[in-house]
């Protein structure tokens, strides 16, 4: 029951304040969102929020790790920030039907000796508060201060729906040498950039990993149509290997193991395999990188298809005009990073009138959109190197 | 020589949706669709038209377009947009856009959209917005999958649903039938036509 019900949540809202590049950020974010914005503006480290909070609520994780990990508060203030203001988070979880069923919120610091400090910590659950820190035993022994309750399986218990989600996020980058080449990356588990994809694959139970296999099959099938068939074997040494069965209209089919997939297909698998795999949030970093322009326009299509099933929410950050082409992309899903000179404001392609009318005059979707997310300078660049 | 060999043609399309049901038709007349330009809609196609003719010059080529509101009927449409075809050029105009050809197909559109046949209009070439009528079709499905993929949300902005093109590219791949939908679009029966004499009068240079 409670699993179905998980199944359904995503963060419908993401609220930041000094986030690394973000001075002040609030957006609200549908099953899909398409992150755009030039280079450096900031769409990596958007996607960093829902990993950070992860991070916090993961086991071996925590709020002091995540930080680690970050290099400290100092590295992920935004550079903007004049003085040192505390940063913020604040997160609502829900679904179409109650977007705010859980709100989750927390602000921090460092004090003189760089010591990560929280400043506050609330949650809600449909709008009534059942977390409110700093309370009374935090004041009176303010080393609690250096540890959430979100990663605390005692003190989470009223809110384990929202650490569980936040630990449901996946973050994915695949690397198709690394597919290819499994030896780089020999030991890694769950490795976000792809190292173990097969080994993942492999061990997954047989019934489930035929079931995800044909509905990869199913859904490549829009851009990939002479793959009938994919299937999972083992060589002599015990590796695992992907081979697809491609329909020929001169021959029976011909299967072609991993090897003979294009980077692009493999990449593609590895990315519906991952949409598959799980149901919390999916953080994708350009998946359009490698794979045929003619590819990346499926995307898009691919994923609402699998969304509608499963109801995972995928956040990807893309500088393709190929992927934003598809008329499906609601405007409201895509997030448009604006560097400003007080950090980068986001907003959803929606609130520009001026998109709405030149979508209306018959443009495309990057044909109005791309021009904004141009740097504002340049044509200036090239006179900086000389200064 | 082998029975199958099939003459290569070269096309250029607005959308993906048209490129699926130009290649199924190309299929259908003994040729196969080689490469395909454009899919970047209307303008971009236009633009590209004048090198598209010129290479139709010595080669097989087809260039499907939808007719929307640019005029009241196919022939003044294709004088404005090319008022000299090249000898190998086979220009199309879809009254008024491509899906008018997949709603010709009554039955099969129906039972993939799992919808009333008589939901579905009798006359697709007499439809203003050919593309709203099929998005209102599947607002009325009984299956709930079709609306969320083919029916925009809310807010979203735009006029169809995240998957609309892959559903219409599994119905024009699988279960429509051209020579069933020729009958109620005769834009299309005329597409059937060119492109079967395009392939047969075909005499390698």
């Amino acid at each position: 029951m409670r699993k179905t019900e998980n199944k359904a949540l995503r963060f419908t809202r993401i609220h930041l304040e000094n986030w690394r590049n973000f001075t002040q950020a609030d957006a609200e974010l549908q099953r899909r969102v398409f992150l755009v914005g030039p280079n450096a503006s900031g769409k990596s480290n958007l996607l960093d929020v829902f990993r950070f909070l992860k991070d916090i609520a993961s086991v071996g994780g925590g709020f002091q790790e995540a930080l680690r990990r970050r290099q400290g508060v100092s590295r992920l203030r935004s550079l903007a920030a004049r003085k040192k203001p505390d940063i913020r988070i604040c997160a609502h979880i829900g679904n179409d039907e109650n977007p705010i069923a859980w709100a989750y919120e927390l602000s921090f610091t460092q004090d003189k000796q760089r010591h990560a400090l929280i400043k506050s910590e609330r949650v809600s659950r449909n709008g009534i508060e059942i977390l409110n820190r700093p309370d009374e035993k935090d004041q009176s022994d303010p080393e609690r201060l250096v540890q959430t309750h979100l990663e605390q399986v005692y003190a989470n218990q009223e809110f384990r729906d929202v650490s569980d989600f936040f630990a449901s996020v996946r973050y994915f980058h695949i690397v198709p040498q690394l597919v290819r080449e499994p030896d780089r990356s020999v030991g890694k588990q769950n490795d976000p950039y792809g190292g173990d994809f097969l080994e993942q694959i492999a061990r997954t139970p047989e019934n489930t990993q035929k079931a995800r296999l044909r509905r990869i099959v199913e859904a490549l099938r829009v851009a990939v149509p002479q793959l009938v068939d994919l299937e999972l074997e083992r060589d002599i040494k015990g590796a695992p290997h992907l081979r697809g069965k491609y329909e020929h209209w001169r021959s029976q089919g011909a299967w072609q193991t991993e090897e003979q997939f294009s980077d692009g297909t493999l990449r593609l698998m590895g990315l519906l395999w991952t949409a598959l795999d799980g149901s919390g949030p999916l953080l994708l970093e350009e998946p359009e990188l490698s794979l045929h322009p003619d590819v990346v326009r499926f995307i898009p299509q691919m994923f609402a298809r699998i969304q509608r099933r499963y109801g995972r929410q995928v956040l990807l950050s893309t500088h393709s005009p190929d992927m934003l082409r598809d008329q499906g992309i609601g405007l409201d899903e895509v997030l448009l990073l604006l560097p400003e000179n007080e950090g980068t404001n986001v907003r959803a392609a929606g609130t520009f009138t001026e998109v709405k009318e030149l979508l209306a005059g018959g443009l495309s979707l990057p044909d109005a959109i791309l021009p904004r997310t141009r740097p504002r300078n340049v044509e200036q660049l090239s006179f900086s190197f000389v200064d | 020589m082998p029975s199958d060999i099939r003459l290569n043609i070269s096309g250029a399309v607005e959308g993906l949706v048209d490129e699926t049901v130009i290649r199924r038709l190309v299929r259908e007349a003994g040729g196969s669709l080689d490469r395909v330009y454009g899919r970047n809609g209307k303008t971009h196609l236009k633009r590209d038209l004048g090198g598209y003719n010129h290479a139709a010059q010595h080669a097989p080529w087809v260039v499907a377009v939808d007719l929307d509101h640019d005029a009241e009927c196919a022939p003044p449409f294709c004088r404005q947009w090319l008022p000299q075809p090249a000898t190998h050029m086979c220009f199309r105009v879809a009254v008024r856009e491509i899906e008018a050809w997949l709603l010709a197909d009554r039955e099969h559109l129906a039972r993939h959209l799992s919808v009333a046949i008589l939901r579905v209009p009798p006359n697709p070439e007499t439809l203003d917005d050919p593309k709203q009528t099929m998005v209102n079709l599947a607002r009325n499905s009984r299956r709930r999958d079709i609306r969320e993929d083919m029916v925009p949300r809310q807010n979203s902005g735009r006029t169809v649903g995240p998957a609309y093109s892959s559903r219409l590219i599994e119905f024009a791949e699988t279960e429509w039938r051209p020579e069933v939908a020729a009958r109620q679009s005769d834009s299309l029966r005329r597409c059937r036509e060119r492109l079967r004499e395009l392939i047969s009068n075909w005499i390698p240079e």
